[in-house]
C-alpha cells in the first residue's frame, strides 16, 4: 500500500495538472482552487509517505530487462521530496496573485504542476535510469514555463537553458551507462554499486566517466562553465524562477550529482583521486565565480540568479569532500539555501510585480514604502551572508567541519573561498538592503509615491520562511540529526 | 541565578528595536521631531542608558557569571561569561557610551533623524555589552558580526553620499575581517578542545601537531581579520572613509569602543583558544610584529599629513590601536598589560578627542585644521578638554598614555627572546617613539594655533554662533578628560589589577 | 514443408508483378492496389514472422529445383522476417503520410507510376532482406537504385532531377565497387550462394591464402553499400535528393531504402564472410572512424541549414553514422545496437519528414526556417508529431531513440579502445542534435502575430482536414513509443535472429 503511494504522488501531480487548460473553470478563482488543492493534496500525501517510510520498491514499468523506473524512498530521497513538498503549496500560493496579469494562465499553472511530479519523480526514484529519465522530463517540462512570456529574451533563453540542460543529460548519460556497465546493480546503494572486478584495468576510464558524469548532473546546478543559462533564465515568471531556479530544478541537479556520487559511483572508489581534485576545483571556483557575476550584475533577479550559481556550488563542495560530512554539510545548505533563495526571489518578485522595476537603481527609498518586503530580503540576505541564528550560517559551519575534516589542502583552499564568497555575498545583497532603507538625504520620495507593500497572499510564505530560517538557524538540531542519520548510512 | 546579567544586553536591544520602529513610522521627508517628543526621546534613552550601564558595571564587578542562553548547534551553545577581560572592557564601554550619550542628545538635534539615531545607538550598546560578556568563540563571532551590522547604519545617518561610500567601506571592511576570523574558527574548532575561553588555549596539541601549518595559517587569517576592525594595515583604510562622515558621538564610540571589539577578538583568540605558545616564536608573531609596527608608523604618518581633523583623529586611532595590537603580539605579560593599559586610556581620549573635534564642527563649522586658528579663543574649555586628552596620547607624563607607553616599551625590551626577533627588540620602542613625536606633530598644531593665533589672517574674533557648548556636551568631554589624566596620576589600582589579570594568562 | 514458408518468395513476386499493375492503371487504383499489396506482405511477414519464431531456427527456401551450389535460394530467419514486417509498417505508413502532396503536387498522368516504383522497391528490398545469393542482392541492389531514382524525381522541376542525377550517378558508382567486391569474391571462392561462399572464406582465412584479395573485396562491398547509404562523407548526394522530392519518396529513402543496403552488409558480415574474420580485419576501425565523424559532421551540417527538409536530412547522415559506429565497434552487441538503430531511425526520421510537411503546408509550403515561426499552433498535430520525433532524436527516455542510445553506450563499454570515443561522440552529437531540433521546436512554437500570419497566407490546418496523414502520424508516434517503451522483446528478437544469421 505504502509503496503504491510513491506512484501516486508522483503521477498525481502530472494526471491532474496535464489537463489544466482543458479544464472548464468558469473563472480565475475556481482554477487556483483546483491548482492548489492538487498540490496541497498531493504535499499531504507526500508528508504521510516520508513519516510512514515505505521500505519496499514499486516499479512503474520497464523500459527493458534490466532498466526500470521505479520508485524507492531512502534518507536522501525522503530529504528532497520534504523540501520540495513544503516549498510548492507555498509558492503556488504566491503565483496565484502574481500571475494575475500575465496570460495564458491555465498553460502555466499545467506546467507548474506537471513539474512538481516530476520533481518528485527524482526524489523517489530507486535507480539511475529512473532518475535519469525523471531528470530529462524535468528539462522538458520546465522550458514551456521559462517561454511562457514568449518575448524574444524569453525565446532566447529557452533555447539557451535547454541546449545546457540536454547536453548535460547526454554526458549525465554516459555516467549512467557506466554504472550499468560496472555496477552489481543500477539501483542506489549507499556507498555505491561499482564492482571492481568488472572493471579490472580501466579505473581511469572509469574516473574520466565519473568526471563527466558529475559535470553533466550539474549543468543543472549550474556549475562553471555550464553556468551561463541560469541568469538568462530569469526571464521567466518570478514564481518560475524562484521555485525552480533556485530550488526545484537546480536543487535536482545537486542531488543527482549526490546521487551518483555517493550511491552509484561511491566514495571508496573517488576519493583522493584526479577525479575528485577536478570536480573539487570546479566548485571551489564556481563559488566566487558565481558571487563575482552577481556582483556586477544590476538586474535584480539575474543577480539573485548569479547569487544561486554560487550557492549550489557550496551544496556541490559538500558533495565532492566526498565523506559522510561533506554529505552533511551539502545536504544541509540544500535544505537552508532552498529557505533562503525562494524567499529572496518573492520579495524580488514582489518588487517586480508592485512595480514593475527590474533594476537594482531603481529601488533607492524602497524600504520606506514596501518595508515588510525589504525587511524580509534584509533578512534572507542576512541569512545568505552566514550570520550567526540564521540558517545560511549553520550550513556554512557544516560545510567547513567538514572540509577541515577531510584534510584535504583543495579544501582548506574551499574554506577560504567560501569566505570570500561571504564577503561578496555581503557585498551584494548589503548594498540593496541599504539603497532601499537608506537612499540618501536628498531623495524625493514622491518619486514612489507608487509603492506599497503587496497583499497577504505574496506575504504569507515568506513570513513562513523567515520564520523557517530563524527557526533552522537557531534549532537546528532535528534537521541535523536527520541528516547525518543518512549520512552515517555511507559507512 | 545569573540570569539577571542579560538585563543590560537586552533592555538596550530591545528598547533599541521600538525606538527604531516608531522612527520607521514616521513620514520619510518628515524628520523633525517637536520638542515634547524630544525631552520624552531623552528620557527614555537615558533612562534605559542609565540603568543598562549601571547593571552591566554592576555584573561585572560581582565576581564571575557564566550563562548558556541556547544551543546554536549541537555543542555550540551562545554562551555568556564574565571574567576579567570583560570586566575592563565592559567598564570603559559603559563610561564612554554614556558620556557619548549624554553629547548626543544636543549633537543630534542638528542632525536630525533622533529617533532612529538613538535607535542605533541604544542597540549597538546592548550588542557590545554582549559581546564583552561572550564566552565562548562563537558567541563572541556572533555579537562581533551582529555590531558590525547593527552599526552601519549610524555612520550613514548624515545620509550623504560620502557617508554612503563610509558606511559602505566600514560595512564591507568589517565583514570582510569577521569572515577571515571565521575561517579560523572553522580550524580553531577542529583542533581545540573546547571554543570556550580558557586561559592559557584550549588547542589540542596532540591533535594539532599535523596540521601545524595550516594551523598558522589560520590563525594568522584571524589575527589579520580582526585586525581590520582594529584597524591594522591592511584592511585599515576604512577608518579614514567612515569617522568624518559619522556625526561626532558614533565617531567618539568607533574610535574608543567598536575598535576596541577588534581587540578583544584577537585577546580572546590569542590568549584564550590558541595560546600564546602556540604562536611564540612563529613567523605568525614576526608577520603580526611587523605589520602593526607598520601600522603605528603609516598610521601617524598620515595623521600628519590630513588636512581634516576627524580623519587625522581616525588615522590616529588606526596608528593606535596597533600600539594595543603590538603589545598583544609580543606575548610577553608586560606587553599585554600596555596593551590593556593602552585599550583602556585610548578609549577615554579618543573619545574626548572626537567629542571635541564635533564640537568644533557643530558650533563653528569647521572640520579642518586651519579652519581652527584661534578657537580656543571662543571655546577655550573644549579646546582644553582636546589639548589634556592630547598629551595623554602623546604619552606625556603624567597623563595616561604614558604609563600604558610605558609597559608597552618595556615589553618590547625585555620582549622577544628568540634570537631572530632581536630586532624588535629595539625597532619596536623606536618606531613607538617616532610615532609619539607624530602624535604630538599632528595633535598639538591645534591647540597651539587654537591658543594663540598670532596674526593669522584666518583668524576672526567673534563670528557669530561661535560659543561654547551647553553642558550636556561639556561636562561628559570633561569628565572623560579628566579621566585621562586622573588615570595617569593614580594608575596604581588599574595597572595593579592587569597585572595581576595578566599573570594569570601567561 | 509447410505451406507458410512459401510467403516470402510470394510477397517478393507479389509485389514485383503488382508494379506493371499499376502501370496500366489510373492513379486512384493504383494506390488502392499499392496499399492493399502492402498490407497483405505485412500480414504474409507476420506469419513467417510467427513461423519461424516457433521454430526457432531459419530456414532455406530453394528456388526452382536446382538445390545449391547451382540454384538460387533465399534464407529466413527472425530478423529477415522481422525487418520485412517492419519495413511493410514503414512503407505503409509514410505512403499514408504523403498521400495529400502526392495528389496535389504529382501531375495526373505520374500517379500510378509512383505506385510503380513504390511497389517495384518494396520487392527489392524484400529481396534484398531474403535472399541467400550474393549475385541476386545485386540485382536487387540496381531494382532498388532505379526505382529509388524515380521516385526522387517523380516531382519533375530542375531541383529533383538535378537531385536524382546525383543520386544516380553516386548510387552506380557504388554499385559498380559492389559488383567489382562480388566478382572478387565469386574469383577467390568460386561461389555466389552466400553459405557456400562463407565456408571457403573460412579456409581462405586459415590457411592465410588470399588474404590481401580477400582484404580489397570485402573493402569494395563495403565502400560501395557505403556509397548507397550515404555514410560521411560519401554523403553529398543526399541532402537535395531528401530535401526536394515528396515527402513519402524522402521519408521512404531514408527509413527504409538506405537501411536496406545497410541490412545487405550485416548479412554480408556474418554469412558471407564471417563477423570475426571481418573483425580481425582493420576494416571495422575504418567504418568506426567514418561513422563518428559522420555521427559529428552530419549534425553540424544540420546545424547550418536553414531549410527545414534539407535539415532532417542531414540528420539522416549524422544517424547512417550511427549504424556504421555500431558495425564498428566490432561485437555483436555493437550490431544489435546499429539493427535497433535502423529500427528506431526508420521509425522517427519518417515521422519527422511527414510532420515536417504537415508545418510547411502550414506556412505557404516554405521550407525556409524562418517562415516556419508559430506553425506548431496552425497545425497542432504536426507540431505535436515533430516534437515527438525531435525527442526522439535527442534521445530522451520513453522514445525508441533513448533505448538505441542506451545499446550504442552498453556496446561500446565492451571495448577498451572504443569506449571513450563513443560515449564522448554519443554526447557530442546528442548535444548538437539537441540543438537543431529543438531550435526548430522552439522555433514552431514561437508565435507570430496575427497580422503576420495573414500577410503570408499561412493557414490553419485540424486534424480532421488530412485524417489519413492524421492516423498516420498517431500511429507513427505510437511506433516510436513501443520502441521505446517495450524495446525488451525486440532486442530479443533481433538478438536471437543474429544468432540464426550465421
Amino acid at each position: 500500500m505504502n509503496a503504491v503511494m510513491m506512484v501516486v504522488v508522483v503521477l498525481l501531480p502530472i494526471i491532474f495538472g496535464a489537463p489544466i487548460p482543458l479544464l472548464p473553470f468558469k473563472n480565475r478563482k475556481q482554477m487556483a482552487f483546483y491548482v492548489e488543492s492538487v498540490t496541497l493534496v498531493t504535499s499531504v500525501l507526500v508528508w504521510a509517505l516520508l513519516l510512514a517510510q515505505p521500505e519496499e520498491a514499486f516499479v512503474l514499468f520497464h523500459f527493458t530487462g534490466n532498466l526500470s523506473v521505479s520508485f524507492r524512498l531512502d534518507g536522501l530521497g525522503t530529504v528532497f521530496a520534504g523540501i520540495v513538498s513544503a516549498l510548492w503549496p507555498l509558492a503556488t500560493l504566491y503565483s496565484f496573485e502574481y500571475m494575475k496579469h500575465e496570460n495564458h494562465e491555465t498553460y502555466f499553472f499545467m506546467f507548474y504542476v506537471v513539474t512538481y511530479g516530476v520533481t518528485l519523480g527524482i526524489a523517489l526514484a530507486e535507480d539511475i535510469v529512473a532518475m535519469y529519465f525523471f531528470y530529462e522530463m524535468l528539462s522538458l517540462v520546465t522550458l514551456p514555463l521559462i517561454m511562457h512570456t514568449l518575448t524574444r529574451e524569453a525565446i532566447l533563453a529557452s533555447r539557451t537553458y535547454l541546449y545546457y540542460s540536454l547536453g548535460g543529460a547526454a554526458f549525465a548519460f554516459i555516467g549512467m551507462v557506466a554504472i550499468l556497465t560496472f555496477g552489481t546493480t543500477s539501483v542506489f546503494v549507499p556507498g555505491g554499486v561499482i564492482d571492481l572486478a568488472k572493471v579490472g584495468d580501466k579505473q581511469n576510464f572509469l574516473l574520466l566517466i565519473y568526471v563527466l558524469c558529475f559535470c553533466g548532473f550539474s549543468v543543472k546546478a549550474a556549475m562553471f562553465p555550464f553556468s551561463a543559462w541560469l541568469p538568462k533564465a530569469g526571464v521567466a515568471p518570478t514564481p518560475v524562477t524562484a521555485l525552480l531556479h533556485a530550488v526545484a530544478v537546480v536543487k535536482a541537479g545537486a542531488f543527482t550529482v549526490i546521487r551518483v556520487t555517493y550511491y552509484s559511483f561511491g566514495t571508496e572508489l573517488l576519493r583522493g583521486t584526479w577525479a575528485q581534485t577536478i570536480v573539487l576545483g570546479l566548485t571551489i571556483f564556481t563559488i566566487v565565480y558565481g558571487c563575482s557575476r552577481a556582483l556586477k550584475e544590476t538586474h535584480l533577479k539575474r543577480r539573485l540568479a548569479w547569487s544561486t550559481v554560487s550557492n549550489l556550488s557550496y551544496i556541490l563542495f559538500g558533495a565532492a569532500l566526498m565523506t559522510p560530512l561533506g554529505l552533511v554539510g551539502g545536504l544541509s545548505h540544500m535544505v537552508f539555501h532552498a529557505v533562503m533563495k525562494i524567499c529572496a526571489f518573492f520579495c524580488a518578485g514582489a518588487v517586480i510585480y508592485k512595480t514593475g522595476r527590474n533594476y537594482i537603481y531603481e529601488l533607492n527609498g524602497f524600504g520606506r514604502k514596501m518595508p515588510k518586503i525589504f525587511l524580509i530580503f534584509t533578512i534572507s540576505g542576512l541569512a545568505l551572508m552566514g550570520v550567526p541564528g540564521l540558517c545560511g550560517f549553520v550550513s556554512k559551519w557544516n560545510l567547513a567541519k567538514a572540509a577541515i575534516e577531510s584534510e584535504n589542502p583543495l579544501a582548506y583552499i574551499g574554506i577560504a573561498f567560501l569566505m570570500v564568497s561571504a564577503i561578496l555575498t555581503a557585498i551584494y545583497m548589503m548594498t540593496i538592503s541599504i539603497r532601499a532603507f537608506f537612499p540618501g538625504k536628498e531623495f524625493d520620495y514622491s518619486t514612489i509615491s507608487d509603492v506599497e507593500d503587496p497583499n497577504w497572499m505574496m506575504i504569507l510564505p515568506l513570513v513562513i520562511f523567515v520564520i523557517a530560517m530563524f527557526a533552522f538557524g537557531l534549532h537546528s538540531e532535528p534537521v541535523m540529526t536527520a541528516l547525518e542519520s543518512i549520512a552515517a548510512t555511507m559507512n | 541565578m545569573n540570569s539577571w546579567i542579560l538585563i543590560p544586553v537586552f533592555l538596550p536591544v530591545i528598547s533599541g528595536i521600538f525606538l527604531l520602529m516608531a522612527a520607521f513610522r514616521k513620514h520619510p521627508e518628515n524628520v523633525q521631531i517637536s520638542a515634547g517628543e524630544r525631552h520624552r526621546l531623552h528620557l527614555i534613552v537615558g533612562t534605559v542608558l542609565l540603568i543598562s550601564a549601571v547593571l552591566a558595571v554592576a555584573a561585572v564587578w560581582t565576581g564571575e557569571k557564566s550563562l548558556t542562553l541556547f544551543y546554536l548547534m549541537e555543542e555550540i551553545p551562545i554562551y555568556f561569561h564574565i571574567d576579567g577581560i570583560s570586566r575592563i572592557f565592559v567598564t570603559f564601554t559603559s563610561i564612554v557610551w554614556v558620556c557619548a550619550g549624554s553629547y548626543g542628545f544636543i549633537y543630534i538635534q542638528h542632525e536630525g533623524k533622533e529617533t532612529g539615531f538613538f535607535g542605533f545607538f541604544l542597540l549597538v550598546y546592548g550588542v557590545v555589552i554582549a559581546l564583552d560578556f561572550s564566552g565562548n568563540l562563537v558567541t563572541l563571532y556572533f555579537f562581533y558580526e551582529l555590531m558590525t551590522l547593527t552599526s552601519a547604519p549610524m555612520v550613514l545617518h548624515h545620509g550623504s553620499k560620502g557617508a554612503m561610500i563610509g558606511t559602505l567601506k566600514y560595512l564591507f571592511y568589517s565583514l570582510c575581517g569577521a569572515y577571515m576570523g571565521l575561517f579560523g574558527i572553522f580550524f580553531l574548532y577542529r583542533y581545540c578542545d573546547t571554543l570556550t575561553f580558557t586561559s592559557g588555549g584550549t588547542l589540542n596539541l596532540t591533535a594539532a601537531q599535523d596540521h601545524r601549518t595550516i594551523l598558522l595559517i589560520a590563525v594568522f587569517v584571524m589575527l589579520v581579520g580582526f585586525g581590520a576592525k582594529a584597524g591594522m594595515f591592511p584592511l585599515h583604510s576604512w577608518l579614514p572613509a567612515a569617522h568624518p562622515v559619522a556625526p561626532s558621538p558614533i565617531s567618539a564610540v568607533f574610535s574608543g569602543i567598536l575598535v576596541k571589539g577588534g581587540v578583544l577578538a584577537t585577546i580572546r583568540t590569542v590568549y584564550y583558544i590558541v595560546g600564546p605558545d602556540f604562536i611564540r616564536g612563529t613567523w605568525v608573531q614576526t608577520a603580526w610584529i611587523i605589520l602593526t609596527l607598520l601600522t603605528i608608523f603609516m598610521g601617524s604618518m598620515m595623521a600628519y599629513r590630513e588636512p581634516v581633523l576627524k580623519r587625522r583623529l581616525a588615522y590616529s586611532t588606526v596608528s593606535q590601536v596597533s600600539y594595543i595590537l603590538f603589545g598583544l603580539a609580543l606575548l610577553n605579560p608586560t606587553g599585554m598589560t600596555g596593551a590593556l593599559l593602552h585599550t583602556v586610556f585610548h578609549a577615554l581620549i579618543k573619545a574626548t578627542l572626537f567629542l571635541s573635534a564635533g564640537v568644533f564642527i557643530l558650533e563653528g563649522d569647521k572640520s579642518r585644521v586651519d579652519e581652527l586658528t584661534g578657537i580656543g579663543k571662543r571655546m577655550p574649555k573644549t579646546l582644553w578638554c582636546y589639548t589634556f586628552a592630547s598629551l595623554a596620547l602623546i604619552g606625556i607624563p603624567p597623563a595616561s598614555g604614558f604609563i600604558s607607553k610605558w609597559y608597552l616599551a618595556q615589553g618590547a625590551l625585555q620582549g622577544v627572546q628568540q634570537a631572530k626577533f632581536g630586532v624588535f627588540r629595539w625597532l619596536g620602542p623606536i618606531v613607538l617613539l617616532i610615532s609619539a613625536l607624530l602624535t604630538a606633530g599632528y595633535l598639538l598644531p591645534v591647540t597651539m594655533k587654537g591658543f594663540l593665533p598670532g596674526k593669522d589672517p584666518r583668524y576672526q574674533q567673534g563670528t557669530p554662533g561661535d560659543e561654547e557648548p551647553p553642558g550636556f556636551m561639556l561636562v561628559p568631554m570633561a569628565i572623560l578628560a579628566a579621566l585621562t589624566f586622573i588615570f595617569g596620576i593614580f594608575p596604581n589600582p588599574l595597572t595593579k589589577y592587569i597585572v595581576q589579570l595578566v599573570s594569570g594568562l601567561m | 514443408m509447410q505451406f507458410v514458408q512459401n510467403f516470402p518468395f510470394i510477397t517478393i513476386i507479389l509485389s514485383l508483378f503488382s508494379g506493371p499493375l499499376c502501370s496500366i492503371l489510373g492513379g486512384k487504383k493504383a494506390k488502392r492496389i499499392n496499399q492493399a499489396v502492402i498490407c497483405i506482405v505485412m500480414v504474409m511477414s507476420c506469419a513467417v514472422l510467427a513461423f519461424v519464431m516457433q521454430s526457432g531456427t531459419s530456414y532455406v527456401y530453394m528456388m526452382g529445383h536446382f538445390p545449391a551450389p547451382w540454384g538460387n535460394e533465399i534464407r529466413v530467419g527472425v530478423l529477415e522476417a522481422f525487418m520485412a514486417v517492419f519495413f511493410c509498417i514503414i512503407m505503409l505508413l509514410c505512403m499514408m503520410g504523403g498521400v495529400y502532396e502526392r495528389e496535389q503536387k504529382l501531375e495526373d498522368t505520374k500517379q500510378n507510376l509512383y505506385y510503380v516504383l513504390v511497389n517495384l522497391l518494396l520487392s527489392s528490398l524484400l529481396a534484398l532482406i531474403y535472399t541467400n545469393d550474393l549475385f541476386t542482392a545485386y540485382v536487387f541492389v540496381e531494382i532498388n537504385t532505379i526505382s529509388a531514382c524515380g521516385l526522387i524525381m517523380i516531382k519533375q522541376n530542375g531541383r529533383t532531377l538535378e537531385a536524382a542525377t546525383r543520386y544516380m550517378i553516386m548510387s552506380l558508382l557504388g554499385s559498380g565497387l559492389l559488383l567489382l567486391g562480388i566478382c572478387f569474391i565469386y574469383d577467390l571462392t568460386g561461389h555466389l550462394l552466400m553459405s557456400n561462399i562463407q565456408e571457403q572464406v573460412r579456409i581462405l582465412a586459415q590457411t592465410g591464402m588470399y588474404h590481401m584479395p580477400l582484404l580489397v573485396s570485402v573493402g569494395l562491398i563495403c565502400v560501395g553499400l557505403a556509397i548507397k547509404s550515404a555514410l560521411f562523407p560519401f554523403h553529398s548526394w543526399l541532402p537535395d535528393a531528401y530535401g526536394y522530392s515528396t515527402v513519402s519518396s524522402a521519408a521512404i529513402l531514408s527509413s527504409l531504402v538506405s537501411k536496406g543496403y545497410v541490412f545487405l552488409l550485416v548479412k554480408i558480415f556474418f554469412r558471407v564472410i564471417g563477423f570475426d574474420i571481418v573483425c580481425d580485419s582493420k576494416i571495422m576501425n575504418i567504418l568506426f572512424v567514418f561513422g563518428i565523424a559522420g555521427m559529428i559532421m552530419g549534425s553540424v551540417s544540420a546545424i547550418q541549414e536553414n531549410n527545414i527538409r534539407r535539415m532532417i536530412a542531414y540528420s539522416s547522415v549524422a544517424q547512417i553514422g550511427y549504424i556504421y559506429m555500431g558495425f564498428g565497434l566490432g561485437n555483436t552487441a555493437g550490431v544489435i545496437a546499429s539493427l535497433y538503430h535502423i529500427l528506431s531511425h526508420a521509425a522517427t526520421k519518417a515521422l519527422l519528414f511527414v510532420a515536417a510537411s504537415g508545418i510547411t503546408d502550414a506556412s505557404d509550403n516554405h521550407t525556409d526556417f524562418f517562415k516556419l515561426t508559430g506553425a506548431g499552433y496552425r497545425n497542432k498535430l504536426a507540431g505535436i508529431a515533430f516534437t515527438a520525433g525531435s525527442l526522439s532524436m535527442i534521445g530522451i527516455p520513453m522514445f525508441c531513440g533513448f533505448i538505441s542510445k542506451l545499446l550504442f553506450a552498453q556496446a561500446g563499454m565492451d571495448n577498451t579502445y572504443k569506449m571513450l570515443p563513443t560515449l564522448i561522440a554519443l554526447a557530442i552529437s546528442t548535444i548538437l542534435n539537441a540543438v537543431y531540433f529543438m531550435k526548430t521546436v522552439i522555433r514552431i512554437y514561437t508565435p507570430v502575430s496575427r497580422k503576420e500570419i495573414q500577410k503570408n497566407g499561412y493557414q490553419n490546418i485540424s486534424i480532421k482536414e488530412q485524417p489519413v496523414k492524421s492516423v498516420a502520424l498517431i500511429l507513427f508516434i505510437i511506433l516510436n513509443l513501443i520502441l521505446g517503451l517495450c524495446s525488451e522483446p525486440i532486442v530479443a528478437a533481433l538478438q536471437s535472429g543474429l544468432g540464426m544469421f550465421a
